[in-house]
């Protein structure tokens, strides 16, 4: 790991420029080596599920249905399954036929002939033949199957014989429902065959197509918009002016800044509850206070009107991150020497003219750093309106980020929630490219 | 600019403490009243002549909240010490030492401290639930480098900037090897650097949200901010309860606060602000 830098060195003068390049070499690889475990975390950890998520939003995924809950290209067979309903529906077909007589019986004997037929055609692959038997040992002696195990691909033709024969299988079964002895059982096993086969659920930008098409998710896409920009806004203008104000010296100066702190070292989650508390529509003091300087009808309107709740979100937001951005901005101040603003002073400039020939354009790049972060995190806003209100009164506060989890964890369809995630993540790529144009490369230089 | 402060100054600095503060000092006040002061015209009034610690007692009774303090620790702490460590290599690389790319890296860790969370959550769901890792502590320790290791590497980066080349030269001078350098001479310097970029770190793999609502559901492996969302009860929400867990989530993180503003400060200012 350490690299030897003291070489052996008989000709020092003419080993130098070796050594110096070698040293620039060494420098270099460290460098590389260092850097590793991180970039190697971050791609695995961060860059590949925003790739896969793509991935998955290209499929019919669904984690509640065991045939679609993983992506499928091409068919396959589960074997697993297969066994364990095969077997058994010939064996009640037997008894079905022991028991029955004429046409039915001979319709028994035809469905079972067109089953062994499929069969049959399974075991003609080699290979799979191999697997078939393997897992069908192991079902014999009840050990458990690894799912590389029962799953086998198939080609196409065979898959979709495979269906075809098995649904008309149920049909025909269910046709002589009166004539057997136990229709429901065979019924059962017949289409439970059927499951054991697995179509691809690859369906391209379908859930795109959807998407956009999808009042929902454009409703999602405007709260969020509104959210965004209302609430930055607001930060920026009233955290401006506090910073303004606070940049000087005096008396109990640590005591506010620690005060500025609270809210932002609070979970959002924590502090979204306590503000629930502080809205409710019975006991809330700050509804009863909003009421009472008219700036609502009723109590209760704050957490169950459509603008109501929306205020409510983005008060409690403001509360919780313009102390931040005050922070941000309040940096930025203290590094403008305060000799432009003496020089100003004499020059007979107002307080206005100095704030905006002064103040604005050096503090340009802090304020358009703090607006990007504050404006990212605000369009991936999720704890502050999932624990106040869970995106309601009517979907009125579902941002894009809430309607995604909706979609993946409430309805477990993965599939179209990370279409949903995709569009959050081209809508954040899209903000930061025009803020990154605005500042330039200044973010990343060395100084 | 006006530097003196003047009476209408400190006024104003009071209103707006005042307006920061009420929500704390609202909630501190309801969690001491007996549950029947919470509802009707009493829910108004701010102090009770009841005072009863009955809210935090049950706070810690009838739900495993000491469990969810419990779990949070665990997670923040192992993820803070790891992801610092092996932020604090890559970070001295791109700081300190002179390779191809640099600029690319450090952009690449920026915009990925920008991915929004909801874009990675179902590949990283469905990969922790086929390992069954789901419902453990390394199911969130994983997941919460997503954020952690990008922001660790970008406010060191800045730190290890600020140290003096100069100091390096010396070492180099005298025969030290880049190890060497490291150790003795880079490392003690950073200390506070590395010690701010912890604090800002541990609140934030303590505060999330969506990874732990999402990856651990079963309440041995809850974390604070889930726990406490989680409260609300099937028909009412158990405002006794929620006003005490809110103030025992509150008193560490005002203390960590005020023992360590002016690190927290230049930690978020840091990369911020051009000097």
């Amino acid at each position: 790991m350490k690299p030897n830098l003291m070489p052996s060195n008989p000709k020092p003068i003419e080993a130098k420029k070796k050594t110096k390049s070698k040293k620039k070499l060494s420098e270099r690889s460290l460098g590389y080596f260092l850097i590793a475990p991180a970039m190697i975390l971050i791609f695995i950890i961060a860059i590949w599920p925003v790739f896969q998520s793509f991935y998955y939003s290209m499929f019919d995924l669904r984690l509640n249905n065991p045939v679609k809950s993983e992506a499928h290209t091409s068919y396959s067979v589960n074997l697993q399954t297969y066994l364990d309903n095969y077997p058994f529906l010939m064996n009640t077909l037997d008894e079905e036929i022991g028991e029955a007589s004429g046409k039915t019986k001979e319709e028994l004997e035809a469905i079972q002939a067109d089953l062994e037929k499929i069969d049959s055609e399974l075991q003609k692959d080699s290979e799979l033949k191999v697997q078939y038997d393997q897992v069908d040992e192991r079902l014999m002696v009840m050990k458990p199957v690894s799912e590389d195990l029962a799953v086998a691909e198939l080609n196409k033709e065979v898959a979709l014989n495979f269906e075809k024969t098995v649904d008309e299988t149920t049909d025909r079964i269910r046709e002589l429902k009166g004539d057997l002895k136990n229709p429901n059982d065979v019924i059962g096993l017949s289409s439970s065959l059927s499951d054991s086969i697995i179509t691809p659920n690859f369906i391209g930008l379908k859930h795109y197509k959807e998407n956009l098409s999808d009042g929902r998710m454009w409703k999602a896409i405007s709260n969020t918009t509104v959210f965004t920009v209302i609430s930055v806004f607001a930060e920026l203008v009233i955290g401006l002016a506090i910073a303004i104000l606070i940049n000087k010296a005096f008396f109990g100066r640590g005591l506010v800044r620690a005060t500025i702190l609270i809210p932002w070292a609070i979970p959002t989650a924590v502090s979204a509850f306590m503000w629930k508390y502080l809205y409710d529509g019975q006991n809330g003091i700050v509804a009863k206070a909003f009421e009472s300087i008219g700036l609502f009808d009723r109590m209760t309107d704050l957490l169950t009107s459509s603008n109501g709740a929306m205020f409510s979100v983005i008060f409690a937001d403001v509360w919780k991150t313009t102390p931040y951005m005050a922070l941000l901005l309040l940096a930025g101040l203290q590094t403008i020497p305060s000799s432009l603003y003496e020089a100003a002073a004499i020059d007979g400039a107002s307080k206005w003219k100095q704030f905006l020939k002064i103040t604005l354009p050096l503090l340009k790049s802090s304020i358009l750093v703090a607006l990007l972060f504050r404006t990212l995190d605000a369009f991936r806003v999720f704890d502050l309106i999932y624990v106040l209100t869970g995106g309601g009164p009517a979907n009125s506060t579902e941002t894009i980020s809430i309607l995604a989890y909706k979609v993946m964890f409430a309805q477990t369809n993965f599939g179209e929630g990370s279409a949903l995630s995709v569009i959050v993540f081209i809508c954040v790529a899209i903000i930061s490219m025009i803020y990154i144009k605005f500042l330039g490369r200044d973010l990343l230089n060395d100084k | 600019m006006n530097k003196k402060a003047g009476p209408m100054f400190y006024v104003f600095l009071a209103l707006f403490v005042f307006f920061v503060m009420f929500p704390f000092l609202w909630v501190l006040a309801s969690s001491i009243k007996p549950v029947a002061e919470l509802f009707g015209d009493r829910a108004f009034k701010p102090f009770t002549d009841n005072m009863t610690l009955e809210n935090y007692e049950s706070v810690f009774l009838n739900y495993p909240f000491l469990k969810y303090l419990w779990n949070s620790l665990v997670v923040s702490t192992i993820t803070t010490v790891y992801a610092v460590l092996v932020a604090s290599f890559a970070a001295y690389a791109i700081a300190r030492l002179k390779f191809k790319g640099k600029t690319f890296i450090l952009g690449l860790v920026l915009s990925v401290s920008m991915f929004p969370q909801i874009a990675t959550i179902s590949p990283i769901y469905i990969v922790l639930k086929n390992l069954g890792l789901t419902n453990s502590y390394l199911g969130l320790i994983i997941p919460y480098t997503t954020f952690t290791l990008p922001l660790s590497i970008w406010l060191l980066v800045t730190f290890f900037r600020k140290i003096p080349f100069d100091l390096e030269e010396a070492a180099k001078i005298d025969g030290a090897s880049l190890m060497q350098t490291y150790w003795r001479v880079i490392l003690p310097l950073a200390i506070p650097g590395i010690f701010t970029t912890a604090i800002l770190v541990f609140i934030s793999a303590w505060n999330e949200f969506l990874f732990a609502l999402t990856i651990n559901t079963d309440d041995a492996y809850k974390t604070v901010p889930v726990g406490i969302a989680m409260f609300e009860g099937q028909f009412t929400i158990p405002w006794g309860e929620v006003t005490a867990a809110t103030v025992i989530v509150t008193v560490p993180l005002v203390i960590m606060v005020l023992a360590f503003q002016r690190k927290i400060v230049s930690g978020l200012t840091s990369g911020a602000v051009k000097e």
